[in-house]
């Protein structure tokens, strides 16, 4: 029996192939099979990078990092725990040369390093790298080749440091234990350690690494003890995780979480291809259940069908998604040098699977609905109301296993599915309402306007839906466009608005007063200063921050490291409350925190959660008062940990200032002097900040085009299908227009009426969906004031509206290849 | 004595085949006729004698492969296809849009026409068709006696010169047959419209005035005249 039906279903199978709403349904899939076979592959690539980058690139076995110089006893338990040690000491500084200066990381380094790995140096910027057994001499610099561009410098120049003078010997081109610097684009020099400190930078600026070499027992054992008695260090060794590896499962979420967008889409194209199939499908139920077939056998062919089609799509998919795959990894070698493309059968196999199994779940309710129908429901052709509501179902539970498969920051999943979510019900308002207004208005004219909107409006339901495809698509292409555009816009002008052009990230007290006695003398004003200190999330409700918390989130990654912690005794003017309550100034009790909203969200906190920071030598433990976010309006230097002012009296710390000035473009030369006077002096003016920020939006840029040829691939296969559900009905009614006297002029006229509304609609729905998506995440991802260009905003509906109708006129041709005899021969 | 015909249909020595070389079939051969408004007229004939064909010739909605069909009025003679605006159809399966009421269905080709009216004349024709309680139904919550009405009303409201009709009873029993006929012959009478019904029915075709009767075998065409009144 089941080869009898095994060779009806390959022969159904072919006959049916060719069939639009097939072929639409095809490519449906393959899109979204091809899309997560190639991130999954994609992801585990980099994963697999990362993982022998730390092997090769940590120049340790074991890497303790932390800002203050170990203790006496603690080098001893080193050296004790170790087979081998060096410590290297780095911080930022800038550096000057004939009047030019340049931000750079110094890194200073003793006789044992490398300890591990390959130091690459040359003697010239066009001569082969070689390999360096040891760091610089004293009196030595070793800058990379961007410094000596950037300062016009030659091997043999002298430079000068803080007053002292440096001979530039070498070009520094590889450092063994580069990742622990994760992928900042820092400028970098070298010098001897005894050098750096000769220079006497304040100790607390330093970054101190132990480089250790030990084996498996002896690592456990150093983990264990960073772990009991250095908490607030970093540790990173071999047999861990790289400290991009949680950035990257982020990247990879984030994408994801991005594909419950492709997905909607993809449910909307499939619920409409499913009335097609299903029709299609119970119609042949019912030939085969008249002939005395049972109705297993029909479900059973069905079945056999759909697994012929997914089989002979899988090499398809496969191949693609390895073509695919290939051209990323070529793309990203210019992030990861030595990416090498590599194909994860397993992992192809389980994304193949989970792929499936989704797309399993669309195809329930077609079976479903063949297993409940009957030879009386289907010579009757009565519609099974209960299969429609299980279409929905089906759909909706797979955008919720999607969400919950990639969510791990629940804020951004909110404001994804809330965005979604808004813009439907926005696009569902706005068809229903112009249709009903429109059709009221027009009760009374004449003409093809007020016809087609009545029709629209009697056909409520089904244009809805295509409306509703339409809107979404150009939802998604808006909002990603619209980012893209308006981010860089509204952020370059929003700094200079209300920062001014030059930011100070990090001023000691004492470079904060000859800051301000600097800029006074010149005239320049400060637009904004904000005292801080730093310090180091160590615990969370008496657990380790690591126990604490297991999902990546932007947050955490940044907790990982030493945070700026302010402290004020009101609520500063750019932040508002957002939960609990802000602390009194007369309040005696100093050990109150309060947290902004998303850290709050990202991390699980909620008020009365206890903190433990460690701060300078200190551990010192608040309880959470409150939540604030941040206020547009008053300058955007704001705090993610603040603190009550009366806290300083009792934690022993460095004082360090933020601060922003506006600068006359003469007054950019005056920053020579204060560097040379100030070399640790952390400034960064608006144009290395926009070059910064440009470099990272050509990447987000180049991310999601791709992202929106796959939108598009989807939305023209929305149109398509939702154009090809109504196909019968829209012949039938063309066919009855004729019958009146008209002809297929009319009908065209008719379908282009129609189109255009349909544009319109989904266009005003998508313009104010983008909207209220730019006011949502805008505010609450960038702290920014969503800003739109409705000029813009217009010139973008007018394409749509124009890309719209020509597609859904040609969509329809079909349907205007009507005629009366065919109502006869009916 | 008829009253003066208003206008009518001319086909002059046409012929109808489809196919190509050996496989062309020939449905019907150098016929001559004339349709007047205000007249009724049925074609019968086996199935496969050509009777949609012939009724798609009079419409102007096919051309013949031979011989002229035009459109005579007031003496002045155009193609068929001027008439194209001025006629209606009602079709055996009935082709209400399922979407819409039977108001609506009615309203449909007035609203297309861009009459501010279009409701109280639909409402009008439901009436006169016996349907005016009924004007808020689905074509879905009436029955197949009822959704022939509707499709008659629908095919009458824009006053059409003639009326092509395909087995407007064909899917009908005996009493809604014979009341559907009532209406239909009832109604282009009260028009002045011409009727042209294509049928099997020998009791529907004895109604009108002219009978046009295919005959597969030989292409014979039979043409008679009742002696039932005009309608």
């Amino acid at each position: 029996m089941l080869i009898t039906n095994l060779r009806l279903a390959w022969q159904f199978y072919r006959q049916e192939k060719g069939l639009s709403h097939h072929r639409f349904m095809s490519w449906t899939q393959a899109i979204l099979m091809i899309f997560i076979v190639t991130l999954s592959q994609t992801s585990n690539s980099i994963q697999n990078y990362l993982t022998d980058n730390l092997n090769n690139l940590l120049g340790a076995d074991l890497v303790i990092s932390q800002t203050s110089e170990l203790t006496a006893s603690q080098q001893e338990k080193i050296v004790e725990l170790s087979q081998q040690h060096t410590v290297t000491k780095s911080l930022s500084t800038t550096i000057t040369h004939q009047g030019k200066w340049q931000e750079i990381k110094l890194k200073g380094v003793g006789d044992v390093y490398p300890l591990q790995g390959e130091l690459k140096t040359s003697y010239s910027l066009n001569e082969q790298a070689q390999t360096t057994l040891s760091g610089p001499s004293q009196g030595e610099m070793w800058v990379d080749s961007r410094v000596l561009a950037s300062l016009s410098l030659q091997i043999g120049d002298r430079i000068t440091l803080a007053d002292q003078g440096f001979k530039v010997t070498r070009v520094l081109l590889h450092e063994p234990d580069r990742m622990m610097e994760g992928h900042n684009v820092d400028m970098r020099a070298m010098i001897n350690v005894t050098d750096l400190d000769a220079l006497a930078f304040p100790a607390d600026l330093i970054k101190h690494r132990y480089l250790l070499a030990a084996n498996t027992q002896q690592t456990a054992k150093l983990i264990a003890w960073q772990k009991s008695d250095l908490p607030a260090a970093q540790i990173s060794h071999k047999q861990g995780a790289h400290p991009l590896a949680l950035f990257w499962q982020r990247t990879e979420n984030f994408i994801g979480l991005a594909s419950i967008i492709l997905f909607f889409m993809a449910a909307i194209a499939i619920e409409q291809l499913t009335h097609v199939h299903m029709r299609k499908e119970k119609y042949f139920s019912a030939v085969c259940m008249s002939l005395g077939a049972s109705k297993a056998t029909g479900i059973q062919i069905s079945i056999l069908k759909w697994l012929f089609h997914w089989a002979l799509m899988l090499p398809v998919v496969l191949a693609i998604s390895a073509l695919l795959h290939a051209a990323l990894i070529h793309w990203l070698t210019a992030t990861f040098s030595d990416l090498a493309w590599q194909w994860n059968m397993l992992l192809a196999a389980k994304s193949v699977l989970a792929i499936s199994a989704v797309l399993l779940i669309f195809q329930l309710p077609i079976w479903i609905g063949l297993k409940q129908s009957s030879i009386v429901q289907l010579v009757n052709n009565i519609e099974l109301k209960k299969s429609v509501w299980f279409t929905s179902s089906c759909a909706l539970a797979v955008l919720f296993l999607v969400a919950f498969a990639y969510s791990d920051n629940g804020l951004l999943t909110s404001m994804v599915l809330v965005s979604v979510a808004l813009c439907i019900g926005l696009i569902l308002s706005i068809s229903w309402l112009s249709l009903t207004v429109g059709e009221k208005i027009t009760q009374n004219i004449s003409g093809l306007v007020p016809f087609a909107l009545f029709m629209m409006k009697q056909r409520l339901v089904s244009k809805s839906t295509q409306i509703l495809g339409v809107g979404l698509c150009a939802f998604l292409l808006l909002f990603i466009l619209m980012l893209l555009r308006d981010l860089g816009n509204t952020m370059s002008a929003y700094q200079r608005q209300h920062d001014g052009n030059l930011l100070v990230s990090q001023a000691t007290a004492k470079q904060m007063i000859d800051l301000s006695s600097w800029a006074q003398e010149n005239t320049i004003p400060i637009r904004q200063r904000k005292p801080y200190m730093h310090a180091k999330l160590i615990g969370i409700n008496n657990q380790q921050v690591s126990e604490a918390i297991d999902k990546p989130s932007e947050s955490l990654s940044t907790f990982k490291k030493s945070i700026r912690l302010h402290w004020s005794a009101d609520i500063p003017s750019n932040n508002e409350l957002v939960d609990g309550q802000w602390w009194s100034g007369d309040n005696p009790n100093w050990q109150q925190i309060s947290i902004e909203q998303e850290v709050m969200t990202d991390l699980g906190l909620d008020i009365g959660d206890q903190l433990t920071f460690h701060i300078g030598q200190q551990n010192y433990q608040f309880t959470i008062v409150a939540s604030h976010a941040y206020k547009p309006g008053a300058g955007s230097i704001t705090f993610w940990v603040q603190m009550p002012a009366s806290a300083l009296q009792h934690i022993k710390a460095p004082h360090y200032n933020m601060a922003s000035l506006e600068l006359t473009e003469q007054q950019f030369t005056l920053l020579g002097d204060l560097w040379q006077q100030h070399p640790t002096l952390r400034m960064v003016s608006l144009d290395e900040l926009t070059a910064h920020f440009d470099s990272i939006l050509a990447m987000v840029t180049q991310v999601i085009s791709g992202f929106s040829v796959i939108i598009i691939l989807l939305a023209f296969i929305v149109v398509l299908s939702s154009s090809h559900a109504l196909e019968a009905a829209e012949k039938k009614k063309n066919s009855i227009i004729m019958s009146f006297g008209f002809n297929k002029v009319t009908c065209l006229k008719l379908s282009l009426v129609e189109w255009i509304t349909t544009g319109l609609i989904a266009a005003t729905g998508a313009i104010s969906g983008t909207y209220l998506a730019g006011v949502l995440i805008y505010q609450s991802q960038f702290s920014l004031t969503y800003q739109p260009d409705f000029l813009w905003l217009i010139g973008t509906m007018s394409i749509i509206l124009a890309i719209v109708t020509t597609l859904g006129v040609y969509a329809s041709k079909n349907s205007l290849k009507s005629s009366i005899r065919q109502l006869l021969t009916e | 004595m008829l009253s003066q015909p208003v206008s009518r249909i001319h086909l002059d020595n046409v012929s109808q085949s489809f196919g190509k070389n050996d496989n062309q079939v020939h449905l019907f051969s150098d016929l001559t006729l004339s349709i007047e408004q205000g007249r009724s007229y049925a074609i019968t004939g086996p199935s496969g004698s050509g009777k949609s064909s012939l009724l798609m010739l009079m419409s102007g909605l096919e051309v013949p492969s031979k011989g002229s069909c035009y459109y005579i009025n007031d003496e002045t003679t155009s193609p068929l296809q001027s008439l194209r605006n001025h006629i209606g159809f009602i079709f055996q399966q009935f082709h209400l849009l399922p979407e819409l009421t039977a108001l609506n269905n009615v309203a449909l080709p007035l609203k297309l026409r861009g009459q501010k009216d279009a409701i109280n004349r639909a409402k009008e024709w439901l009436k006169k068709v016996g349907l005016s309680h009924r004007l808020h139904h689905t074509p879905k919550q009436l029955s197949g006696g009822e959704q022939q009405r509707v499709a008659i009303a629908r095919a009458l409201v824009f006053e059409p010169n003639f009326i092509f009709a395909d087995e407007p009873t064909g899917n009908l029993d005996t009493k809604n047959a014979s009341d559907v006929a009532d209406t239909l012959f009832d109604c282009c009478k009260e028009n002045g419209a011409g009727l042209i019904v294509v049928t099997h029915s020998d009791e529907l075709a004895a109604r009108a005035q002219h009978n046009f009767s295919l005959k597969n075998a030989a292409n014979q065409f039979i043409s008679s005249t009742s002696e039932i009144s005009p309608c």
